[in-house]
């Protein structure tokens, strides 16, 4: 098989994949009703965290900092939530493939299918944790500007490179069964090196750790529009550029890749 | 139309020990040089389908035998498209249906109406297929109100009716069976027998793995005998069912 002919294949796993929604929809919705299965608030529960969390920190850090609460409450919000979701997903993704093996070996679907599911879930769960934004932009120190429809614009992006992550990571875990502890450290060092309960000025003239981090611009097009009322244009742009590298990326391996994986499992 | 010709396709599993076998490897690497990096190059694998090549045309039921690790069931995953022949080339027309480990994917801590409707997705109906068919599935199972629990709570017997029932109760042009599936008490299980056959009567392609030479010899008009991955096809006992038969 040449390669053009697994590069078909591997887009044709991806569209048929995504086409499923029904398959994904429902396993995604049916993971998420099973973590808060017996539970009174369910899934609010991750809401209520989030507040209690974001409380403790906001006026522990705040004070700490010597922050005002009007901009900082805000700013934490946000990169906590998003950095929340993208470690949920990232880690996720190491087991997308290992942890659905039963369903791989005994039922053809494509793999993006699974990958997917694990999206989804997230994406339901950050549903329930973006209400705690709803009053934290009203309130900001900014107030609200227009600039705040470019917001679910911004989570849609996080879902979206979730989609190539999931991919990338399911097929790298699935073979080399190493790469979930290491992924797992090499997110702890991230969320200390990356602008989320400080801010980047602190980072003085080594401002290029934030620069060249993908993940603050993650963060970033969600946050500068609710804490400080305006669109983050440099970091769409590297967003930008993130997002397309990570697929094509992503494509090329799973060109490689996407049939050895169930020999793996 | 259903169809499934195959040209001299290879299903080879890589063998992935760990360290052990590098680390054995490299020391060994340090003294004999050559012999032993031309070794850790070759990684081990298991051929469990070996070149094999053939056609199956509608009307066709093909009874795969051969001893146990011959590659029987390897050779039905690769029939369901989930193992891609490594080398040669697999082609499938027609909508694919596997009755393999029934128990395997089911959801314990989902209720049992929860695990028709996720087993229905999963093996291609729409949402509005499945949730036509549930209360068909409901019935047959005979569970009643154990329907609503989670299926943690049942006994093997009766996870096996429900993961029979919904994997029966499909449509499809190809069907691909390990052994044939035998559920339940003896009253279930004459049941559950005339719902196979009913579901291998429509079905215009059967490939049945099976250690029963009565069964294949009852069922099938086709015989493949697998041995250690190499595939002979064999003429088919007299009582053979089908195409060609006096």
């Amino acid at each position: 098989m040449t390669f053009a002919h697994r590069l078909a294949a591997a887009g044709r796993d991806i569209r048929d994949g995504i086409a499923q929604v029904h398959v994904w929809g429902l396993l995604g919705w049916q993971d998420m009703r099973q973590r808060y299965r017996r539970s009174v608030i369910g899934p609010f529960w991750l809401t209520l965290s989030t507040a209690i969390m974001l409380a403790t920190m906001g006026l522990l850090y705040g004070r700490l900092f010597g922050q005002d609460l009007r901009h900082y409450l805000p700013y934490l919000a946000v990169g906590l939530i998003v950095w929340g979701t993208l470690l949920a997903i990232v880690n996720e993704s190491c087991q997308v493939f290992i942890g659905a093996s039963a369903v791989i070996k005994q039922i053809r679907l494509p793999l993006t299918t699974h990958v997917c599911r694990v999206i989804w879930r997230n994406a339901l769960l950050l549903a329930h944790n973006a209400v705690i934004l709803v009053p934290l932009a009203l309130w900001a120190e900014h107030g609200p500007t227009l600039a705040l429809f470019s917001v679910p614009l911004g989570f849609a992006v996080l879902l979206l490179n979730g989609l190539w992550i999931g991919l990338f990571l399911g097929v790298l875990c699935a073979r080399f069964r190493d790469v979930p502890p290491i992924v797992a450290n090499l997110m702890q060092i991230a969320f200390f090196i990356t602008p989320i309960i400080f801010r980047p000025e602190v980072l003085g003239n080594r401002a290029w750790i934030a620069a060249w981090n993908p993940l603050y611009h993650l963060i970033e097009v969600v946050r500068a529009p609710i804490v400080e009322g305006r669109l983050p244009l440099g970091s769409w742009a590297g967003l930008a550029a993130f997002t397309l590298g990570g697929a094509l990326v992503t494509l090329l391996l799973f060109a490689r890749t996407r049939a050895r994986v169930p020999y793996w499992l | 139309m259903a169809r499934i010709v195959a040209t001299d396709a290879v299903v080879e599993f890589p063998i992935y020990t760990g360290m052990h076998r590098s680390l054995k490897s490299a020391v060994l690497h340090a003294t004999t040089g050559g012999r032993v990096a031309r070794d850790a190059a070759n990684r081990v694998t298991v051929r469990a389908v070996d070149r094999v090549s053939f056609e199956i045309r509608a009307g066709d039921r093909v009874g795969l035998v051969g001893h146990n690790g011959a590659g029987k069931s390897t050779l039905l995953r690769m029939l369901s498209g989930i193992y891609e022949p490594i080398a040669g080339s697999l082609e499938v027309e027609g909508r694919v249906a596997t009755l393999l480990e029934l128990q395997l994917g089911i959801d314990p801590d989902a209720s049992g109406y929860d695990n028709i409707l996720l087993r229905g997705v999963m093996a291609g109906l729409t949402l509005r297929e499945i949730r036509a068919r549930v209360d068909e599935i409901a019935a047959f199972t005979e569970l009643g109100d154990y329907l609503d629990m989670p299926v943690r709570t049942y006994s093997s017997g009766m996870l096996l009716r429900l993961a029979f029932a919904v994997s029966t109760s499909i449509e499809a042009d190809i069907l691909l069976m390990d052994e044939w599936l035998s559920v339940g008490d003896a009253e279930f299980a004459n049941k559950a027998s005339a719902r196979l056959e009913q579901l291998v009567e429509r079905t215009p392609i059967l490939v049945l793995a099976s250690h029963s030479p009565e069964l294949i010899a009852r069922v099938c008009n086709r015989v493949f005998r697998l041995a250690q991955g190499r595939l002979t096809e064999e003429a088919p006992s007299p009582a053979a069912p089908g195409r060609g038969a006096p």
